[in-house]
C-alpha cells in the first residue's frame, strides 16, 4: 500500500468553544460574585455591628471628621450644643461615648449621628426650634440611636467596607477617605423600629431630666403637610409615619405617667444666631 | 463612563479584528499546508538513506510572531481569575507554531525532507514596562536533505 500525505483534518490544539460563549460565561460568573459579595455585605451589618469595638469605631470615625469644618459663626452655637448634650449625657443618658458636637450650616431640618460620638447638627434643624424642651427630645433622639448603635447601622454596606479596610489597611486608608467623602450625611437611612426606639430613649431621657415631656412630639407635629420629607431627614420620613411616632410618643408618656410641664426657653445663644430671619 | 466605552471599543474592536485576522490568517495555513503537504517535516534525528545519495544537508527555520487581540485578552484575564484551559489563547499558539514550519518548509525549497524539526516556543514583550503586550514568537527549524532519486 502507497503512502499518501494528507493533512489530519481535525485540529486537536484549539478547543472548539466559540470565544463568545467563553466570555459570556466567565464575565456572568464575575458579576454573580460581585452581586453575592454586595448581599453579603448587607447581612453582615448586623454581625458586625455588636462586635465592632469604640476604639475601632474611632478609627473608622477619622473618615468622616476631615469634612467637619468648624465655622466659626456658629462656635457659640455649638458649644451651647455641647454643654446641653453633656448635661443630658450625665445624669441620663450615660454612654460609653463621648460625643462630640458639629454644627454644620445646612437647609436640612436634620441630625446625624456619626461614628466616634460626632453628632452632626444642621442649622436648619435650629432654626425650626422653639423651646430648649424640644431640642433636648431631638439630641437625645441621637443619643438613643448612639445607645443602640443605630448609626452603625445607618452606614450599611460601607460600615462592612471601612472594617476591613481599617482592619486590613490601617486606620487612613483611600478606602474609608473614599467613603467618607461619598457619603452624604442626611442619607444615613434608619429603620421604622429604629427610629421607634431612639423615640423612646428620647422620652425617657427627657423626662429624667426635665421631670416631665412637654415639647416631646411637638417637633414633629411642626412639619407642614407639603413638606418635602427629603429636608426632614430621618425625623419626618413621610407623614403618617409621623403621625404614628407622635401617637407613640404620647401613647407611652400616658403609660408612664410623663407628666407635661412648661417647656423652656431656648438658650440665648442658639436663638441669636440662627433665627435671624 | 468614558473609560468604560472606551474598554468595550475596544473590546468590540478586538473581537472584530482578531476574527477576522484568524479565520483568514487560518484559511492562508490551509492552503499552504496543502500545498507543502508532501515535503515531509518530520522529528526523526536521521533518514535510512545511503549517505551518497544525500546531496545537500543544511538547516532551515521559520519563525512567527502573532499578538493576541484586545478582546482574546480580556477574555484571557478573566480566564486567570477562576483558572482552566486558557482557550483563547490556543489558537494564538497553533497559529504561530503553523505558520513557522510552512515558513520553514519555504526555506526548504524543493528539498525531499527536513529531519530533527524541532519547535520552539518564546513571549515576547514579558519583561517590558507593559506586561500586557501579550504577543508571542514561534520557532520551527530542522536540516532540510535533499536526496538523489
Amino acid at each position: 500500500m502507497k503512502f499518501t500525505a494528507r493533512q489530519p483534518g481535525i485540529n486537536v490544539n484549539v478547543s472548539p468553544t466559540h470565544p463568545l460563549k467563553e466570555f459570556a460565561i466567565l464575565a456572568g460568573g464575575l458579576l454573580a460574585i460581585v452581586v453575592g459579595v454586595y448581599l453579603a455585605l448587607g447581612l453582615a451589618v448586623d454581625l458586625i455591628v455588636p462586635r465592632l469595638t469604640m476604639d475601632l469605631e474611632k478609627k473608622l470615625a477619622g473618615a468622616f471628621i476631615g469634612r467637619l469644618v468648624e465655622n466659626e459663626d456658629v462656635a457659640d452655637t455649638r458649644r451651647s450644643l455641647q454643654a446641653l448634650v453633656d448635661r443630658l449625657q450625665d445624669r441620663c443618658a450615660p454612654l460609653p461615648y463621648t460625643i462630640t458636637v458639629h454644627v454644620t450650616e445646612s437647609d436640612a431640618v436634620n441630625a446625624a449621628a456619626l461614628p466616634g460620638g460626632h453628632m452632626v447638627v444642621f442649622t436648619g434643624l435650629l432654626a425650626e426650634m422653639t423651646s430648649e424642651n424640644e431640642l433636648a427630645f431631638v439630641l437625645a433622639h441621637e443619643l438613643g440611636h448612639y445607645a443602640n448603635r443605630d448609626h452603625l447601622r445607618g452606614l450599611g454596606r460601607a460600615l462592612v467596607l471601612m472594617t476591613a479596610s481599617t482592619l486590613l489597611l490601617g486606620a487612613d486608608n483611600s478606602i474609608n477617605s473614599m467613603i467618607g467623602q461619598g457619603m452624604v450625611l442626611t442619607e444615613l437611612s434608619f429603620s421604622r423600629k429604629q427610629e421607634s426606639r431612639a423615640d423612646e430613649f428620647a422620652l425617657d431621657t427627657l423626662f429624667c431630666h426635665y421631670g416631665h415631656v412637654a415639647d416631646a412630639a411637638s417637633f414633629f407635629s411642626k412639619i407642614p403637610e407639603d413638606g418635602d420629607p427629603g429636608r426632614f431627614g430621618h425625623y419626618f420620613a413621610s407623614h403618617p409615619e409621623n403621625r404614628r411616632r407622635i401617637g407613640h410618643l404620647k401613647e407611652l408618656a400616658r403609660e408612664r405617667g410623663y407628666p407635661i410641664g412648661n417647656p423652656l426657653p431656648l438658650p440665648a445663644d442658639i436663638t441669636a444666631k440662627i433665627n435671624p430671619r | 463612563m468614558i473609560d468604560l466605552i472606551i474598554f468595550l471599543s475596544l473590546l468590540v474592536l478586538g473581537y472584530g479584528a482578531g476574527s477576522w485576522a484568524e479565520k483568514r490568517h487560518y484559511r492562508s495555513i490551509a492552503d499552504r499546508e496543502n500545498a507543502t503537504v508532501n515535503l515531509p517535516a518530520v522529528t526523526l534525528k536521521s533518514v535510512d538513506v545511503p549517505e551518497h545519495k544525500i546531496q545537500s544537508a543544511r538547516l532551515v527555520y521559520g519563525s512567527a510572531v502573532i499578538s493576541v487581540d484586545y478582546f482574546k485578552r480580556i477574555l484571557a484575564s478573566l480566564r486567570n481569575i477562576f483558572g482552566g484551559k486558557v482557550k483563547s489563547y490556543e489558537s494564538l499558539l497553533d497559529r504561530a507554531r503553523r505558520e513557522a514550519l510552512l515558513r520553514m518548509k519555504e526555506m526548504a525549497g524543493n528539498a525531499t525532507v527536513i529531519v530533527n524539526v524541532r519547535i520552539e516556543t518564546s513571549a515576547i514583550g514579558k519583561h517590558s514596562q507593559r506586561k500586557n503586550i501579550g504577543c508571542l514568537e514561534a520557532m520551527a527549524y530542522g536540516t532540510a536533505l535533499t536526496v538523489e532519486e
